[in-house]
C-alpha cells in the first residue's frame, strides 16, 4: 500500500505519502455538558491515491448515571472504517488543506445495566427493579463532510459533520442503549454528530 | 480559508430531551355506543372507578360527562383490576399483561411499558370491549374500547 503510494508520487509533487493519526477532541468536550459519558477515539488515515483516503478510527465509551431513582452503567468498544475523498484537490498554495466527502461503516458493542431502578407511580407506590448486564451490539452506515487543515508543520486541526443510519443491533434487547459508542445517542436510528479532530502526519518519504 | 472555516464546536448535536409526556403510561380508554356505525365516543353520564386491589382509595371519584378515560397499571404485578362504577350497574376489567421496563432518558430515568395478553370483563353495564392496541407506552394510543348500551333507543 505504501510502495504504491510512493509510485504516484514520483509524478507529483504536491502528494506526499503519509499516514495520519488523530486524536477526537469532542470527546473531551462531551465531558463538560454530559459528565456522565465518557468517551474516547483514535484515526489512522492513509492516502493510497491522491486524495482518496482510507480511514480507521476506533475507540471505546463508557456510561455512568447516578440518580435518586436510577442507576445505569455501560461500557464497550467501537469502531469505524471507510473512506475520505478531499474534493478541493491540491493547490500549490494550499496543499495540505482538505475538504473531505467521508463514508463510513460502524459497528459498536457494548455492555449495560442498571442495578437500581425506582419507577415512581402516584397511585401504586414506587416500583423498584433491576436491569442485568446484557450485551448489546449495533452496525451502522455513515456519511458525511468535514474539513482538515494543517496549523503548524504536520499538525492538523479539522472538523467533521457526520450523519449515521443504524442498520442492524441487537434485536428485542431488555433495555435500549443510552449511548452507542461511535454512533452516539441511540434515541432513533438516525443521528448527527459534529466532531473535532487534532491529527499528526507522519511523512513516509 | 479552510482554517477560517475549521470552527472549534465542542459540543455534538443532539435533541433535547423533555421528561413530561416520555414517562406517562397509562390505559386509555374511550366509550362507545354499541351498533353506532360512527367511530365516535359517548359520554358516560358518570363514573367513579377504583382498583380492585386498592378499593378504599378511588382513583377517579365521581368523574361526570366523560368519554374518555386514563387508567394506571399496576408496574409491580402482571395483572390488576379495576372496578368501574355507573352508579346504577357496576363493572369490573381485569387485565393481564407483560411488563418491559424502558429507559426513557438519562434526566427522566425509566418507566413500565405494558403489552395486554388478556382481558376479561363483566357485562352489567359493558356489552362488549375490544383491544385495538395491546401495547401500552407512552404514545397517545387508545388501547380499549368499551360498548355501551344505546339507552336513549333502549338496545
Amino acid at each position: 500500500m505504501v510502495i504504491s503510494c510512493g509510485l504516484k508520487a514520483e509524478n507529483d509533487t504536491l502528494f506526499v505519502p503519509s499516514v495520519r493519526v488523530g486524536l477526537d477532541m469532542s470527546g473531551f468536550a462531551r465531558q463538560f455538558v454530559e459528565p456522565e459519558t465518557v468517551t474516547g477515539e483514535v484515526s489512522v488515515d492513509v492516502e493510497l491515491q491522491e486524495n482518496y483516503f482510507a480511514v480507521l478510527e476506533a475507540g471505546m465509551m463508557a456510561v455512568d448515571v447516578k440518580k435518586e431513582t436510577h442507576r445505569y452503567q455501560a461500557g464497550g468498544y467501537f469502531f469505524r472504517l471507510g473512506a475520505d475523498f478531499n474534493i478541493l484537490g491540491r493547490t500549490p498554495e494550499n496543499p495540505n488543506d482538505l475538504v473531505l466527502l467521508s463514508l463510513r461503516y460502524g459497528y459498536g458493542t457494548m455492555d449495560h445495566e442498571a442495578p437500581f431502578i425506582v419507577i415512581p407511580d402516584p397511585f401504586w407506590g414506587n416500583h423498584q427493579t433491576a436491569l442485568p448486564s446484557e450485551k448489546y451490539r449495533a452496525h451502522w452506515i455513515e456519511a458525511g463532510m468535514g474539513l482538515k487543515t494543517e496549523l503548524f508543520h504536520n499538525i492538523f486541526i479539522g472538523w467533521s459533520l457526520r450523519g449515521r443510519l443504524l442498520v442492524a443491533s441487537t434485536k428485542d434487547p431488555a433495555m435500549e442503549p443510552y449511548f452507542i459508542g461511535g454512533y452516539g445517542k441511540s434515541n432513533g436510528n438516525t443521528t448527527l454528530m459534529l466532531h473535532y479532530h487534532v491529527l499528526y502526519r507522519i511523512p513516509l518519504r | 480559508m479552510t482554517a477560517a472555516l475549521a470552527i472549534l464546536l465542542f459540543h455534538s448535536c443532539q435533541d433535547d430531551e423533555i421528561c413530561e409526556d416520555l414517562t406517562a403510561n397509562n390505559l386509555r380508554i374511550g366509550f362507545y355506543m354499541i351498533d353506532q356505525e360512527d367511530d365516535q365516543w359517548t359520554v358516560v353520564d358518570s363514573l367513579r372507578v377504583f382498583a380492585v386491589e386498592k378499593a378504599d382509595q378511588p382513583i377517579h371519584d365521581t368523574l361526570r360527562f366523560i368519554s374518555a378515560l386514563e387508567l394506571p397499571l399496576n408496574p409491580s404485578a402482571d395483572s390488576c383490576g379495576f372496578v368501574l362504577d355507573f352508579f346504577h350497574l357496576v363493572d369490573t376489567i381485569w387485565l393481564t399483561y407483560e411488563r418491559k421496563t424502558h429507559m426513557v432518558s438519562v434526566e427522566c430515568g425509566f418507566t413500565m411499558f405494558f403489552d395486554i395478553k388478556k382481558t376479561v370483563y363483566s357485562t352489567h353495564h359493558i356489552i362488549s370491549l375490544e383491544a385495538p392496541m395491546t401495547y401500552v407506552t407512552n404514545d397517545l394510543d387508545e388501547h380499549l374500547k368499551i360498548f355501551l348500551p344505546d339507552t336513549v333507543n333502549g338496545n
